[in-house]
Formats: structure tokens, sequence, C-alpha cells
């Protein structure tokens, strides 16, 4: 699993790459505090390179929309995969995120 | 039938060598990709879950996984020798529920059973044994 960050007009981009399974979250869930305590008020978080997530990384992705929407921030997700988006709809999360197709997207709206 | 056995150790970085068998099985058994995913899904979750909760001490212990392919289904045991526990008796999560309000947690085991056609628990001994069953659609 790779995160990097990018400021993309008043959004921060984040875009993760690999497998977020349990091996990873850690450091996954270490890196999205750090960012978190910044204070960003939109985030945009590029799944487009994710191949792998389970109820490690899910629960870190709620984390993150608990958090952004108790500060009155905005959290989109953008990219999924297929597969990906499968595990979303079987978990509920597809109705507690704002999700959209690309980052254009998650930009526009 | 073709068959493996893994022996891992209650250990979280052993996923890695589930994730590998895995992809080498996709590779000799001529898996879909998908599948691969939902299995690997399926057993790191049940194996995540032994892990962190199936232990009192502090000991090393062997959980064996055997993964076989007979027809058109793949079908997968999982067995440890820690506290008897029943997933399939487990609650599910509202997921219903507004993100405020959703508890962070507690997916893995539905997870497991959205994703698997078939999940079956035994208590033999000492021994927890979880049977997964996949059916391959090609």
């Amino acid at each position: 699993m790779n995160l990097t960050q990018e400021k993309l007009n008043d959004h921060l981009l984040l875009q993760v790459v690999g497998r977020l399974d349990t091996t990873q979250s850690d450091s996954f869930e270490k890196q999205i505090m750090e960012i978190l305590d910044q204070g960003h008020e939109k985030i945009i978080l590029d799944c487009k390179g994710l191949n792998y997530i389970s109820s490690s990384g899910l629960r870190i992705f709620l984390i993150m929309q608990k958090k952004m929407m108790g500060a009155g921030g905005q959290f989109k997700i953008c990219g999924l995969q297929p597969s990906i988006k499968e595990i979303f709809d079987m978990s509920g999360f597809t109705m507690i995120f704002s999700i959209y197709q690309d980052v254009d997207e998650a930009l526009k709206a | 039938m073709q068959k493996i056995r893994l022996r891992l150790v209650n250990k979280i970085g052993e996923l890695e060598k589930i994730h590998d068998a895995l992809e080498s099985l996709s590779d000799e058994w001529g898996l879909p990709p998908q599948l691969c995913m939902s299995i690997n899904l399926g057993l790191e979750e049940a194996f995540t879950n032994i892990v962190n909760y199936a232990y009192r001490d502090d000991a090393q212990h062997i959980i064996e996984i055997d993964i076989a392919l007979e027809g058109t289904r793949i079908v997968i045991e999982i067995t440890d020798d820690g506290q008897p526990y029943d997933p399939t008796k487990a609650d599910d999560p509202d997921i219903d529920l507004p993100a405020a309000d959703r508890p962070v947690g507690g997916l893995g085991i539905f997870l497991i059973r959205k994703i698997m056609d078939a999940v079956q628990y035994k208590r033999t001994g000492n021994k927890n044994q979880l049977i997964l069953t996949k059916t391959i659609n090609q």
C-alpha cells in the first residue's frame, strides 16, 4: 500500500495504491490520522489504484468519514474498482460515503 | 481433487503467505482473479479473527488452512486450537445506519458470510474448524 497527497484547487487529493489488508492497516491509519489532524476542509480519496480491501481498511474509511463529518468537512471517494465497489455495496458503505467516478467529478461536486 | 495445505502461526504477518499461496493457485488451477480476491478476503477475515481473539495465552499456535478444488467448488477448511467460537452465530451489523451511528469495526465475520456461498462451523475436541465454500462461476 502506498499513500500520496497533493493539493488540488481547494481540495487535498489523496491517492491510495495497492492492497489495504490487515498487515497494512496500521500504517495507513497512522498516515490518515496525521492528515486529518491538519484540519483539511475538503478531501478526495482516489482509489483507482486500490485493488484489495478488507474490513481493517474499511474501518479506517469509516473513521475518516466520521471525523470529516464531525468537523463539518467534505470527504469524497472516487475511482473505486468494481471489485472494491462490490465490497462497499455489501457493507452498506455505498450509502454513507459520497462516491464519484473520478477525481474530476469529485472536484466539481 | 487438488488440494494444498498451509501451516501458519498465529501472527498477522502470515497473511502474506495466504496471499502468495492464492496467487500461485490462481495460475495452477486457472481461477478467475475476482474469485481469488474473494477467497483472499474470506480467509483474511477468518485468519485475523483467530489471531486477534482465539487465544488467551501469548504462546505460538498453529493454524492450518486446507484449500481444495472439488469440481466447480473451492472448499477451504481453517483449523485452530483456540477457544470455541462459532462465527456462523455472530450477529450481523446493521448496514443501514448512517455514518455517524455506524460502529467502527465488526464487519469481518459479516463479509465472510456475504462473500462465501456456505460457511459451516464444527468443534471437534479442542479444535475449531471453519469450512468456507465458494462456487466457481466462470
